[in-house]
């Protein structure tokens, strides 16, 4: 019998030389512009969605989001008078094309303000630089600060999304009324999850939380070691942080470890019904930090947001047939936010003046909140735009500061 | 010590999900020669198509796992048929590479139709739990160490008992020979790939009440697989087994105790400690050649 275990094949060195090689093709195509208005200079908006690649299914809502507003704007006549037109990308998740779109749609396209950052933060990254050497107002619909952060270099990139300190003010003035103390933190090794690990590492002990921290990998297939290493130190609330699949594993878990008597939370990357459907009993009175759009209709009517959001909610209803999602609400606000800037400055798409103009703006109720830029904030929401919510076992409520 | 019992416990679950990916490798590498690194892309596609077809029509959860296994005993044999039948000189570095460009087009695939959702199957107990020593057992960790308990038994006695399994031994240490009793090289090859396919489907099967199982899900898992039966000694059954747990439990153990974080590079230091220190795997014996 000849031996199979003594030697090392020359299949297993190729196949270690490769291990680590394995990565998805990006997928996807162009396509061209869209339809265009009537009036003779129509403003032409340029747009970056990954509909396509792994951010598909948030760029795909963003752009049905982008194409609502449009298609509204234009209905009442449009923007001073002109009609906005959209010249369309996909990079599809890829930032080398994203950054190839960005160039053709400055010097080729010739757009006048851009919305969309191709639906990942770090495309969002990629193109901020092109657009602000080129003048070129940047309405960005992804998460990460650095959009718009520090303000110096960031003075024609705006956001109409959530920043993770604003979420996390939000989050930690709800532990106060419910009488946390001391916090297991969950975030996952992402951009995502490390930016907040970061805030909540600053913020948590000036407002005199003890926060206990337990990184995972988002493909992890158990979250068990971290949670009984954070069981010992006996917090009151576990909160984990990711968009990820693993937030479902976390659920689980925490249920196998019957931490159920205590809070279990997940951040606003995690707002999605499927996930919780997929915990089963597990999620049932899990709290999350969210945008309101998920119970707007149990808002109080004295909220400022409610009568946006029925209406953003019923007229993409109508026109999709199906219920919009954060993503949507947040590429929708994008495009109001800068047809409001341009009307402002009087159809002068100049960069600097439309930024001025947007700093200027009266606070602008939209869906995912009520923006109020500033010199210094280009993402203009506050604590109070965000929304405590619990899964009931069928649909986000509104959850009660004090419970 | 109720704590590092829990902590094994969880080690146990996904060390059964490695000891049946290490397994698939040891067979197809002994029929072979070459490592099919489609392995882990087999145990996503049977996770997410158990997941989709539990959502979809809701029949009994035996009747979703055996389609599943059936499923990744036929994509096996397609791996096959592309990676030797289809390539003029299908030496084992070849297929090796084979394997690789056939899983990335699954896991593309599965992005295309899936739209990145990701798919999980109820516990096949539902949520029922023991408890042990002040730490909780899920009925689904005993589900997979009993689902590579009996793919091993199974496979010994395929192994041994039957004529397709003996001539399949004999092929992988003679082909000629082998040939000669009437059982071809390629029949060998392909049920050699068909059992690894059937093997990660079980595992994904057994995974997707534990972790939402999406496109995403398999290449790492694949790689850990490969880690496990490098670590076993590549080829040996029970080293794979052994592997595997060993893997999932040293894991589990050092993102309780050391960090959490980068609880996965142990999967990679353990492979590459396994190749500098000892190729022939921890758990193997070096064979004397007898001619």
């Amino acid at each position: 019998m000849r031996s199979w275990r003594s030697r090392v094949p020359r299949s297993l060195a190729v196949a270690v030389a490769l291990t680590a090689a394995v990565a998805l093709p990006g997928c996807g195509s162009d396509s061209g512009g869209d339809g265009g208005g009537d009036s003779d200079e129509p403003i032409k908006v340029g747009a970056l969605f990954s509909i396509t690649g792994p951010p598909a299914v948030v760029g795909e809502k963003m752009r049905k989001g982008l194409d609502l507003a449009v298609e509204q704007i234009n209905a009442r006549g449009g923007v001073d008078g002109r009609k906005l037109e959209v010249v369309f990308y996909d990079p599809a998740g890829d930032t080398a094309k994203a950054v190839d779109q960005t160039r053709r749609l400055v010097s080729r396209d010739n757009v006048d303000v851009v919305v969309g950052g191709g639906s990942q933060s770090g495309i969002a990254l990629a193109m901020k630089p092109i657009l602000e050497r080129d003048g070129t107002l940047f309405m960005a619909t992804e998460g990460a600060r650095e959009i718009v952060q520090p303000p110096d270099e960031s003075e024609l990139s705006f956001k109409a999304t959530f920043n993770d300190t604003v979420v996390l003010d939000r989050t930690m003035t709800f532990w106060e009324a419910r009488g946390v103390k001391k916090v297991g933190f969950l975030p996952d090794t992402s951009g995502f999850g490390e930016s907040a690990k970061q805030v909540i590492a600053d913020e948590g002990p000036k407002r005199g939380l003890t926060v206990d921290v337990e990184s995972f990998d988002p493909t992890a297939t158990s979250l068990t070691p971290q949670l009984t290493r954070l069981r010992g130190k006996d917090p009151d609330a576990y909160l984990a942080w990711t968009t990820t699949p693993a937030g479902v594993t976390f659920l689980k878990n925490a249920q196998q470890l019957g931490l159920d008597d205590k809070l279990i939370e997940h951040g606003f990357g995690f707002v999605d019904e499927r996930y919780f459907e997929q915990a089963g009993r597990a999620g049932v009175g899990t709290i999350l930090s969210s945008p309101k759009l998920p119970v707007y209709d149990e808002l109080p009517d004295s909220d400022t947001q409610k009568k946006a959001l029925t209406s953003f909610a019923g007229a993409y209803e109508k026109k999709y047939d199906e219920a919009p999602n954060v993503f949507a609400g947040e590429a929708y606000d994008g495009v109001e936010l800068v047809a409001k800037a341009i009307e402002a400055t009087g159809g002068d798409t100049d960069g600097k003046k439309l930024a001025e103009a947007l700093e200027g703006l009266e606070p602008y109720t939209g869906v995912t909140g009520v923006f109020d830029f500033t010199p210094e904030d280009h993402s203009g929401l506050r604590a109070d735009d965000v929304a405590m919510i619990e899964w009931d076992g069928k649909r986000f409520v509104l959850a009660q500061d004090a419970g | 010590m109720s704590d590092l019992l829990q902590i094994a416990f969880s080690g146990l679950t996904v060390g059964a999900a490695y000891a049946l990916v290490a397994l698939g490798f040891a067979i197809v590498f002994r029929g072979t020669r070459a490592i099919n690194f489609a392995q882990g892309e087999y145990v996503m596609l049977a996770g997410v198509a158990a997941g989709a077809l539990n959502e979809a029509a809701h029949p009994p959860l035996l009747v979703t796992v055996v389609a599943v296994i059936l499923l990744g005993a036929l994509a096996g044999v397609l791996t096959e048929t592309v990676a030797l039948r289809l390539i003029r000189r299908p030496d084992p570095a070849t297929v090796t590479l084979a394997t690789i460009g056939l899983a990335v087009t699954i896991k593309a695939a599965v992005l295309l139709i899936t739209d990145r959702a990701s798919y999980t199957l109820p516990g096949f107990s539902g949520d029922a739990s023991l408890r042990i020593a002040g730490a909780t057992l899920e009925a689904q960790t005993l589900w997979n160490c009993g689902l590579v308990a009996v793919a091993a038994g199974g496979l010994a006695l395929f192994f041994s008992r039957t004529r397709i399994g003996v001539a399949l031994r004999a092929s992988a240490d003679d082909a000629e020979m082998a040939a000669s009793t009437g059982m071809s090289r390629r029949a060998a090859t392909a049920w050699s790939f068909g059992l690894a396919g059937a093997l990660a489907a079980a595992a994904g099967a057994g995974l997707a009440p534990v972790s939402p199982v999406n496109y995403d899900f398999g290449t790492l898992l694949g790689l850990k697989g490969f880690a496990a039966a490098m670590l076993g000694g590549l080829g040996s059954m029970s080293g794979a087994v052994l592997g595997g747990f060993a893997l999932g439990l040293a894991e589990a153990l050092f993102a309780g105790y050391v960090s959490s974080a980068y609880a996965d590079v142990v999967a990679f230091a353990v492979l590459l400690l396994v190749l500098f220190l000892r190729p022939t795997g921890l758990f193997a014996q070096v064979r004397v050649e007898r001619v």
